[in-house]
């Protein structure tokens, strides 16, 4: 029983990072409409960017943290033009292309951190900035500050994600995109505008993302993106593209079943297993379970 | 033959089959990387009978091209007709859980790979001979049979799925058939190339298998052009060949260069260097010269 309350707060904090992952796609599926596959490669390529400020400034928290919040909206930003240009030439919207689009950025920059940075082996957080302090210890039961810290702040940007989209004109706006882009360009709403700052909301939530991980973790790897990539694409394709409710409950889902496998079943297995789980749910259910909102 | 050329000649080979077994699938608009996990488990199902149970070659590599086959369809019988992100992730997946269950099983020297694998020849000349004819000819039969199904009421069955799905499904097009026929065909094909592409070097190992080389094809198929089966022979030695050439340090970057090329080809040439439209005017100029 220890073990089971024990991995299911762990899969609680993991889950609140997936839920921000697929939120930040979803948003950019819905207002941008692209399948940005390379979204979790570019919240790792922003870890590694902390990394390197934390190195150089003498472990400056706050730098990191910024750093990685400027690289995550840099690299998004620069990259809409892109993604437009390929729609451009499509003449319509060929979200097909744009995801081929992404695979390739994704490439890049997963090449480039394996050539680029600490010689391709993976890094590790310094030990005082990594959020394992036990804050409450009963038996096996324990709760960490990254998970406290990654829970709390990933349900404040979940909400507040929540509260842009249905409580402000912005929101108003990205949400008419989403429904509708030909009746949101008759009433007003400029499309292309309204698509970058998509791109500089999610690439905010993306670095917000890339500090969570980094506490909860304390290392990444060139291949992490790649790894977390497919884990979002199956959550956001089980949850319903688009469905922002059933991202949440399905990014969670997956949070605590990843922990428990964890807790129960040789290291080696537990990522195959949970593939295994998410394989036969998208196999049984190819349209999701909650509804595809496009 | 030197050996430099062997490998470039078997590689190309492969790449062209491999590319050609995810051209295919794209025809209905679905990115089939299961393929590259069928790869690996027809090649290490037919290596484990080779070495092991010391199953002729022949025998063997049919089982692989049969692997393929069924894994394929089994699977189809569920993304048959599924949405592309679908297909997509369900490869992925695959990938995930194959290189998985191959890290964990000793009998096919699980992160060690198989080594020293026996030659399908009597000599080493023999053996590199041997696999270049049997890949030339796999090349020369899937080529002709992909061709004729573009020629074909399917061909335009597959055209038609790919631009609107519902207009097709009214013009009496049976898409979930119709996806299931290409993901068998196509994983049959990968299967194949799965135990030839062991027996090249004679040896697997999961670094063989890895989401690079879903990079590579895809890079492939769009530089080439996605919308002609010509495109991938043209891009397949190309591409493969020019990181042969570039020194080692820029080689090193393959993959960044691979990206780059892919990503400038979806922005400046969206239909890749050979469109339909050109395949069309150098197949009628041909025709023509043949008629005179």
């Amino acid at each position: 029983m220890e073990v089971l309350l024990a991995q299911v707060i762990n899969g609680l904090s993991l889950g609140s990072i997936y839920v921000l992952l697929v939120t930040g796609f979803n948003l950019l599926l819905l207002v941008a409409m692209i399948i940005h596959f390379a979204y979790p490669q570019v919240v790792v390529f922003s870890m590694y960017i902390a990394w390197v400020v934390l190195r150089y400034t003498g472990n400056s928290i706050p730098l990191a943290v910024l750093a990685a919040l400027a690289s995550s909206v840099a690299i998004n930003v620069a990259t809409a033009p892109l993604f437009q240009q390929v729609m451009k030439n499509r003449e319509e919207v060929d979200i097909n292309a744009t995801m081929v689009m992404s695979m390739g950025i994704g490439m890049i920059i997963t090449d480039v951190l394996s050539h680029g940075f600490n010689k391709g082996l993976p890094i590790a957080f310094p030990k005082e900035l990594v959020g394992d302090v036990a804050l409450f210890r009963l038996g096996l039961v324990s709760l960490l500050s990254g998970q406290v810290v990654s829970l709390a702040v990933g349900v404040l940007a979940v909400s507040g994600v929540f509260l842009l989209l249905y409580k402000t004109r912005p929101g108003r706006a990205f949400r008419a995109i989403a429904e509708d882009p030909a009746g949101a360009r008759l009433v007003g709403i400029p499309i292309l505008s309204t698509g970058l700052q998509s791109y500089a909301l999610s690439g905010l939530l993306g670095g917000l993302i890339a500090v969570l991980l980094a506490l909860m973790l304390g290392y990444a790897s060139p291949g992490l993106g790649e790894q977390v990539a497919h884990k979002v694409l199956a959550v956001s394709i089980i949850a319903g593209l688009g469905n922002l409710p059933g991202g949440l409950v399905v990014g969670l889902g997956l949070g605590i079943l990843e922990a428990l496998v964890q807790g129960y079943i040789s290291g080696s297995w537990s990522n195959a297993i949970a593939f295994v789980v998410l394989l036969v749910v998208i196999l049984v259910k190819p349209r999701g379970l909650f509804g595809v909102k496009l | 033959m030197p050996l430099p050329w062997y490998y470039f000649l078997a590689i190309t080979a492969i790449n062209v089959l491999m590319s050609w077994a995810l051209y295919l699938p794209y025809r209905v608009a679905h990115l089939h990387f299961l393929t590259v996990a069928n790869m690996a488990i027809s090649g290490y199902l037919s290596g484990w009978l080779v070495q092991v149970v010391h199953v002729p070659f022949g025998p063997a590599l049919l089982i692989g091209f049969l692997t393929g086959g069924l894994v394929g369809w089994l699977v189809s019988l569920f993304i048959a007709d599924a949405p592309t992100f679908t297909v997509v992730i369900v490869g992925f997946t695959f990938i995930y859980i194959t290189r998985t269950v191959i890290e964990n099983t000793k009998a096919v020297g699980s992160t060690m790979g198989m080594f020293g694998l026996p030659l399908v020849a009597s000599s080493p000349g023999a053996h590199r001979w041997t696999l270049l004819a049997i890949l030339y000819a796999v090349v020369l039969v899937v080529g002709f049979l992909i061709h004729r199904f573009e020629h074909s009421r399917l061909g335009r069955a597959a055209s038609a799925v790919f631009v609107d799905k519902d207009l097709a499904t009214s013009f009496g097009v049976d898409i979930r058939q119709l996806g299931r026929l290409l993901q068998v065909f196509s994983s049959t094909v990968a299967g194949g190339c799965g135990v030839l592409y062991g027996f090249i070097y004679r040896s697997f190992h999961l670094d063989f298998f890895t989401f690079h080389l879903v990079g590579l094809f895809m890079t492939i198929i769009f530089v080439g052009g996605y919308a002609t089966m010509w495109g991938t022979l043209v891009a397949a030695p190309v591409l493969y060949g020019l990181t042969l050439l570039f020194p080692p340090a820029v080689a090193s970057w393959r993959i960044v260069i691979y990206a780059a090329i892919l990503i400038a080809v979806l922005v400046f040439k969206p239909e890749g260097f050979i469109t339909r439209r050109l395949a069309y005017t150098v197949e009628r100029l041909l025709s023509s010269k043949r008629k005179i």
